[in-house]
């Protein structure tokens, strides 16, 4: 009985040891089928049935996509871009979802559910008004137009109450009977006991504008100011032949990198977002 | 104690709220404007024409945008009909069924959504290559017929639909695992002495104490989907033959390429309302049944 129920575990092991190897497999064939082809000749990428493995890994589509296209310029525009969208966001979330979690005043619940309520909004719905008002202020094609519709986000607000909401008010109450004022309060009593929930969002708010296309597309129109994803999608424009299809992946490749970078030494903190918006939804 | 509203309070929020309202609410109110209006793109604001609800009429017989309507209903649906199955599969076996590798699996799974959309959309664009790309290899290695994929009217809509899982199963995963992290043992053990087996288990303890973050799951995979835009852009510009045109492109092409404004506006109305129609009728499915949720 016993040696038979300790069988029947052993096989149920094994069977789910190779479930979890086919999803990784599932999971990481793209990813291999990128970095495989950006290695192959053009005469491999054009064999049919496919060669998986290229026999003589070279990196002249690296080299051929950045004489293509300008990466070294859009990196810097991406860092740019992603980088102070990510701090406005990290500083409107920190004051407003403040506000949300410890101050009180009529019509807070309402104020707070239309805020989420713009999360439901598909960016398109208002994209052309959108370009038009950055349009007359003068701001297409350039850094602040890529960035100023983005400062504040409904997510990030809400990010923060939901942490903020967990720190104990005796904390804040002893600050202010010492004179604090709620500036001092926010960055010098509540920031510090965020870490983990200010690095997800900063994590989160950074791969999701270096990933950004619609807004980017429409707002950014010379190529020197193209971003990452501007670039590779006009690499592609100019080289989808299936012979290029090592510089296409070499362009993609590139693209990918940071934002898988970013998560693998970071990961921990783009799960407890994700964790913390669903359950506490 | 919450602090009573002071300056401060509303001097905290300005910034925040300020933006939101500058580019969010005013451009959502502009849009609806512009839709009652006929205006070219290309003229200031000053050129448009007041036409009523003309815009919105006009959609009815308009074949471009009903199949663009079509579609995107069609791939949010297909699109969820994968996701909530196998994201709740996904969870279940992480969290209960695999011993050792859960924290590798769950990154393996989570890697694809940190990756810019075109990038998943170009890669397998070239996986789907009929004569180069290796899954017509291996689905003949199977004895499957070959397919055209993102060259047939009647494949390329799920052939975007597949890839779209791929890039996102492992957040809907991550979210379904937080919410079975929530459910405490005592339930399971309860069960167990009652004699449930591992599916009565399942269907008695586990999905309903997962209503809500089913829900969640749900609702945030509408949002997504609703608004596919990059993969169509970049990969089929809504073709072949109109199969992969979706309501986001063809607002997208309507107001940026054919410069009508006015008509644009109307269609991203039309979107817009579908995702709150699609979104309520689910809040009113899954909150309705008479069990209630945690």
């Amino acid at each position: 009985m016993t040696a038979a129920r300790g069988r029947g575990r052993v096989a149920t092991g094994a069977l789910s040891a190779a479930l979890a190897l086919a999803i990784a497999a599932v999971m990481l064939f793209p990813l291999f089928w990128m970095l495989a082809s950006s290695l192959k000749t053009p005469q491999e990428l054009q064999a049919s049935p496919p060669v998986w493995l290229p026999a003589a890994p070279s990196l002249d589509a690296y080299r051929q996509a950045f004489s293509v296209v300008d990466y070294g310029r859009a990196f810097v525009n991406s860092l740019i871009i992603a980088g102070g969208t990510t701090a406005g966001i990290l500083l409107t979330s920190l004051m407003a979802g403040y506000v949300f979690a410890k101050h009180r005043f009529r019509g807070k619940a309402l104020l707070f559910n239309l805020v989420l309520a713009t999360m439901f909004l598909p960016p398109i719905v208002t994209l052309v008004p959108l370009f038009k008002v950055i349009e007359a202020l003068g701001l297409v094609d350039t850094y602040l137009g890529a960035m100023l519709p983005y400062l504040a986000n409904a997510f990030g607000i809400f990010l923060m109450r939901q942490f903020i909401a967990g720190i104990p008010d005796e904390l804040l109450e002893s600050a202010r009977i010492d004179g604090a004022s709620e500036w001092t309060i926010l960055w010098r009593i509540v920031t510090p006991l965020l870490g983990p929930a200010v690095a997800s969002l900063l994590v989160f708010a950074f791969v999701y504008h270096w990933n950004s296309f619609l807004w980017p597309l429409t707002v950014l129109q010379s190529e020197r100011m193209h971003t990452v994803v501007l670039a590779l999608n006009r690499l592609v424009s100019y080289t989808s032949a299936i012979r290029f299809q090592n510089v296409v992946m070499a362009g993609a490749a590139v693209a990918v990198l940071p934002s898988v970078l970013i998560f693998l030494l970071l990961q921990r903190f783009f799960i407890t977002g994700v964790a913390t918006t669903g359950v506490k939804g | 104690m919450l602090t009573r509203p002071s300056t401060a309070t509303w001097l905290l929020l300005a910034p925040g709220l300020g933006l939101l309202l500058a580019f969010v609410v005013t451009p959502v109110l502009l849009t609806a404007w512009i839709s009652l209006n006929e205006w070219s793109m290309y003229t200031p604001l000053s050129g448009m024409t007041y036409v009523g609800l003309k815009n919105y009429l006009s959609l009815f017989g308009d074949r471009v945008f009903n199949a663009a309507l079509r579609n995107t209903l069609a791939y949010a649906g297909l699109c969820l009909v994968l996701i909530l199955p196998l994201s709740f599969l996904l969870g279940q076996f992480l969290y209960r069924g695999l011993a050792r590798g859960r924290a590798a699996l769950r990154s393996v799974l989570f890697v694809p959504y940190m990756i810019p959309t075109i990038a998943v959309a170009i890669i397998w664009s070239y996986l789907y290559s009929p004569l180069y790309g290796p899954l017509n290899q291996v689905l003949g290695a199977f004895g499957l017929p070959r397919q055209a994929w993102l060259g047939s009217v009647d494949t390329a809509l799920v052939s975007l639909v597949i890839f779209n899982v791929w890039q996102t199963i492992g957040y809907y995963t991550v979210l379904v695992i937080a919410g079975l992290t929530q459910i405490p043992d005592v339930y399971y053990e309860a069960a167990l002495i009652d004699g449930a087996n591992a599916l009565q288990r399942t269907r008695y303890v586990t999905l309903p104490l997962m209503r809500r973050t089913l829900l969640f799951v749900v609702v945030i995979a509408l949002i997504n989907t609703v608004q596919v835009f990059e993969p169509v852009y970049v990969l089929t510009q809504g073709g072949p033959a109109n199969a992969t045109n979706v309501l986001s492109f063809q607002v997208y092409r309507t107001a940026f390429e054919f410069g009508q404004a006015g008509r644009a506006s109307a269609m991203a109305f039309v979107l817009f309302l579908v995702l709150v129609a699609a979104v309520g009728a689910v809040m009113r499915l899954l909150r309705g049944s008479p069990e209630g949720g945690p």
